[in-house]
């Protein structure tokens, strides 16, 4: 089942020297499934992540064809469905936790709210939620405030409190880049229960294409703005665009590979 | 006899003991490697090597010089540190040439126009770059700055914090090729700290792995490529390494 469509999606900033189109056309459609977007910094990802949520900051603009999630276009949604669909049926973890978390409220009242259930009980699933992202001094965490806590517990608390919500939609960006390699694979082990046991749709947002190819389903590559492939993960070995090519080839391996590693050639066309 | 030596380092900031006994000892010519996940004590382990953060305890050698509280002018010709911020560790108001020109007026030398340039070329930047400011470079071109800097002065070892986890992997695999080429070229001494298991087992031969300040083991390249890892930390950082594995796929 189809959970979202992302036709035709632009997005633009004015700048000194113009409107500067950062996200070129984008089209996808999402199941409940893990589709992971990979391209370098600046390839669009983000702004293509936060356009799906109508999170353009101004004065960028975006625009679709169609934009539409389970049912609602978005492109004409009122401002009382978009409160009624952010964090509660569509949420998003952002790059950085700092834009993201309240800085005025502890954790845990943030957790708490986020969990749209009794009192008691969103206590105890927030508790339960620091743990499952391996807070080990959940306790600590809850009574915190935002700058109290490191870039790495910040981005754990950030999930935990995207989860709360149980969305149908997850969008995550960059999730899990500020934490070390063990935890990050326990993240991703919770993301990939929401998926496989309720049924989560999942953009899985992030620079680390072995990351994206051992976890995803399927994988857009993005390079200035456009989507220049499409492929299931399994597949990514067998890339058929050069900078898709490129960007596995330049990643050193534990194995061992070719000294000098490979770089990648960009070609003009590669922006077209 | 080792060109770095480290007995039993000790480093603690008040309460905090963030490096606790860790000892290595590098060769010269030899590229290092430490790696470990964030807080393990890697980068004190290198500025205290610097004389960036005090040696509570221990014994530390250095081109044969014991390392005291200060370090002479000599030994930062000898050896210098490359840091992981691009952005944070370049002055944004400076050119790349008063960047460059900087540590040659310290150590009063002459010929400077022509080192710079050298330098410049050396990193692959060219006299182009000379008078421009870093917010006019990329990621990977302010690295290539920093590291530079830290060669202009000629020295023996160059200690390198996460050169490249800034960077995009593309823009990482240029500035790897090109530490590894100016190793072979000079003969330099590297001691790389990654919290990237592959950078370090591309670059170093040997590689000590740390967690909470401790060492936890040192191993070959070779060792890390056959897995043979003693102990459990080791051998869950290197399947964390490899991507995601579904539950239940684990064997
Ligand atoms: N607020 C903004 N104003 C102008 N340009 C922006 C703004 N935010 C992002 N951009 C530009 O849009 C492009 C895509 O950015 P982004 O989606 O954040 O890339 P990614 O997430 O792939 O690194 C970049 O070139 C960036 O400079
Ligand atoms: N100047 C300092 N003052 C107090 N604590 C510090 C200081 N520098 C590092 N630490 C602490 O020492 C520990 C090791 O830090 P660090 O060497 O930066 O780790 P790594 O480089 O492995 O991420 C951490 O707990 C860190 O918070
Ligand atoms: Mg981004
Ligand atoms: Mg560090």
């Amino acid at each position: 089942m189809t959970l979202l469509h992302v036709d035709n999606l632009r997005v633009t900033f004015p700048t000194r020297q113009g409107p500067a189109e950062v996200v070129r056309g984008v089209s996808f459609a999402l199941g409940r499934e893990r589709l992971g977007i990979v391209g370098e910094s600046g390839s669009g990802k983000s702004q293509t992540g936060r356009a799906i949520l109508g999170l353009t900051p101004p004065p960028g603009r975006a625009t679709a064809d169609r934009l539409s999630f389970d049912g609602i276009d978005l492109c004409r949604a009122t401002p009382r469905q978009w409160r009624q669909l952010r964090g509660a049926r569509i949420s998003m973890v952002m790059q950085d936790p700092k834009f993201s978390l309240n800085p005025v409220m502890t954790i845990g009242r943030q957790l708490i709210e986020a969990a749209r259930a009794p009192r008691a009980e969103a206590h105890d699933r927030a508790m339960a939620m620091l743990d499952a992202v391996q807070i080990r001094d959940p306790a600590r965490v809850f009574a915190a405030y935002p700058h109290e806590l490191s870039g790495g517990m910040g981005q754990r608390a950030m999930i935990a409190m995207m989860l709360m919500a149980e969305p149908d939609l997850l969008i995550a960006d960059e999730p899990t880049s500020a934490l070390d390699v063990t935890v990050q694979i326990e993240v991703l082990r919770i993301l990939d229960r929401l998926v496989e046991d309720r049924g989560m749709g999942l953009i899985f947002i992030s620079h680390d294409l072995r990351l994206v190819g051992s976890f995803c389903d399927r994988v857009l590559v993005m390079y200035a703005g456009r989507v220049v492939e499409e492929l299931a993960a399994a597949d990514l070995a067998q890339a058929r665009h050069p900078y898709t090519q490129g960007l596995l080839n330049c990643l050193p391996r534990i194995e061992g590979g070719r000294r000098p590693l490979p770089t990648l050639q960009r070609e003009a066309g590669w922006a077209l | 006899m080792a060109l770095i030596d480290i007995r039993d380092l000790h480093v603690s900031f008040g309460e905090v003991q963030a490096v606790r006994g860790v000892s290595a000892a590098v060769a010269e010519g030899e590229s290092y490697g430490i790696v470990g996940e964030s807080g393990s004590g890697k980068s004190t382990v290198l500025r205290a090597l610097c004389g960036l953060a005090p040696i509570t305890a221990g014994a530390v050698t250095v081109v044969n010089e014991p390392l005291g509280r200060r370090r002479s002018a000599a030994f930062h010709r000898r050896v210098q540190m490359v840091f992981q911020d691009p952005y944070a560790s370049l002055h944004p108001r400076h050119t790349i040439d008063r960047v460059l020109s900087e540590p040659l007026a310290i150590h009063g030398f002459a010929d400077r126009e022509s080192r710079i340039l050298q330098a410049l070329d050396e990193v692959g930047l060219g006299a182009g770059f000379r008078f421009r400011y870093p917010h006019q470079l990329s990621g990977g071109q302010r690295q290539r700055v920093a590291i530079a800097r830290a060669l202009i002065l000629e020295p023996r070892v160059l200690l390198l914090d996460e050169p490249t986890s800034a960077l995009d992997a593309s823009i990482q695999a240029e500035v790897l090729n090109l530490l590894d080429r100016l190793r072979s070229e000079r003969g330099l001494t590297y001691i790389l700290v990654s919290h990237d298991l592959a950078v370090v087992a591309h670059m170093c031969e040997r590689l000590l792995v740390m967690q909470h300040g401790r060492a936890v083991e040192e191993l070959t390249r070779d060792s890390l490529r056959a897995r043979s890892a003693a102990e459990a930390y080791t051998r869950a950082l290197l399947s964390a390494s490899e991507g995601y594995t579904p539950a239940g796929a684990t064997p």
